[in-house]
């Protein structure tokens, strides 16, 4: 397919989402109709809810504020691409908050009802049968937000203009549950609700070649590897009489490993051993270089994320 | 002058990573692996504290 094609349009009001199935290699389009309005999004696998796409994940892969070119990843043990930002006008999204709740807006400002993402995902997904627990966290489109000294999340009012929007493609059949953020009281849409538009496309092959190749792992599990497959269908938790621990590589077993030294080494090594955290224990000390520089030569990712390129 | 001899404590899956990297032919053994690691850590030390300097 050489054009895309439209396959859908919706207008979204301001105080409401819609849960829409979208295909593989069908790409839909979150716009600005008059700008300065965030996106809240979720998805869920269309075959499998209990895989779904997961922020952490997310930011980790990739930062704070993904864009085009980045993936919306499902949370472990999945741990797949679900979607790919194929186009991005603006360039700021938010995977730091979590969506905003009735609660945010009754605690901080004494609204006993108020518009809210958490709301409207829940009520927007229980067109597929889905609950107010099934919401999770949200990829918020158009929020512009940082970390301040103290370590804080804050957000900021956004730049978005009419037109702006984001093309999120889909590489498996997924639910997508985009939403108008709630939030009119705070500067994540400049202080006003405002309509977003959504369209379906067919997408091109031009657009299917754009997107990298990821790893297929064997330790992306399914519920065919599950040692409980069982999606649990009542509210009480209850022990297993039968549960059997079986925790991986366990029981851990440490080793000692003599190296020695020779005096230049060892100079080498009292010269940058980490002795602030370590005393004078230069086993662990060693052990540290060790492993700090196994990182610098050989990690293809940053620290506690996985590499996304195809090998 | 006598050696000092430092007696690293490591898991399996830690020796296995280790392993692995020999199995690329980065070391000869895992002693050897360790000495690598302490030559080249400290020397990528060094050349950050010579550019630090040289600011």
């Amino acid at each position: 397919m050489t054009s895309r094609q439209t396959l859908a349009e919706v207008i979204l009001q301001p105080g409401t989402g819609k849960a829409i199935e979208l295909l593989k290699g069908q790409i839909l389009r979150i716009e600005q109709v008059e700008g300065g309005q965030c996106a809240d999004f979720n998805c869920f696998n269309l075959h499998d809810y209990k895989e779904f796409m997961h922020c952490g994940r997310t930011r980790t892969v990739h930062g704070f504020h993904p864009t085009t070119g980045t993936f919306m990843w499902s949370a472990p043990p999945r741990e797949r691409a679900m979607l790919y930002i194929l186009k991005d006008t603006v360039g700021r999204n938010d995977v730091l908050f979590p969506r905003c709740s009735a609660y945010v807006y009754e605690a901080a400002y004494g609204f006993v009802v108020h518009t809210n993402c958490h709301d409207i995902q829940a009520e927007a997904q229980r067109e597929y049968g889905l609950t107010p627990d099934d919401v999770h966290d949200s990829f918020n489109l158009f929020m512009c937000t940082g970390v301040d000294e103290d370590g804080h999340a804050f957000m900021t009012r956004q730049t978005s203009k009419p037109g702006d929007h984001v093309d999120l493609l889909a590489l498996m059949d997924v639910l997508a549950v985009p939403n108008v953020c709630g939030a009119d009281v705070m500067k994540t849409s400049n202080f006003a609700l405002k309509p977003l538009k959504l369209t379906v496309f067919a997408a091109t092959d031009a657009d299917l070649a754009k997107v990298p190749s990821v790893p297929t792992l064997a330790s992306q599990r399914t519920p065919k590897d599950f040692r409980n497959p069982v999606i649990k269908t009542d509210r009480p938790l209850r022990r297993d009489p039968a549960y059997r621990a079986e925790f991986p590589n366990t029981p851990i077993v440490v080793t000692e490993l003599s190296v020695p030294l020779a005096p230049e080494e060892l100079a080498m090594f009292n010269a940058v051993k980490r002795s602030d955290i370590y005393g004078d224990d230069d086993a662990a000390a060693l052990r540290d270089l060790l492993f700090s520089w196994w990182e610098e030569r050989f990690l293809q990712a940053h620290a506690g994320a996985p590499a996304i390129e195809s090998k | 002058m006598a050696e000092t001899v430092v007696k690293l404590r490591l898991n399996q899956q830690q020796l296995e990573l280790i392993d692995r990297t020999i199995a690329q032919g980065v070391a000869p053994d895992r002693v050897s692996l360790v000495r690598l690691a302490l030559r080249e850590y400290a020397a990528a030390r060094q050349a950050d504290a010579a550019i630090e300097a040289a600011r």
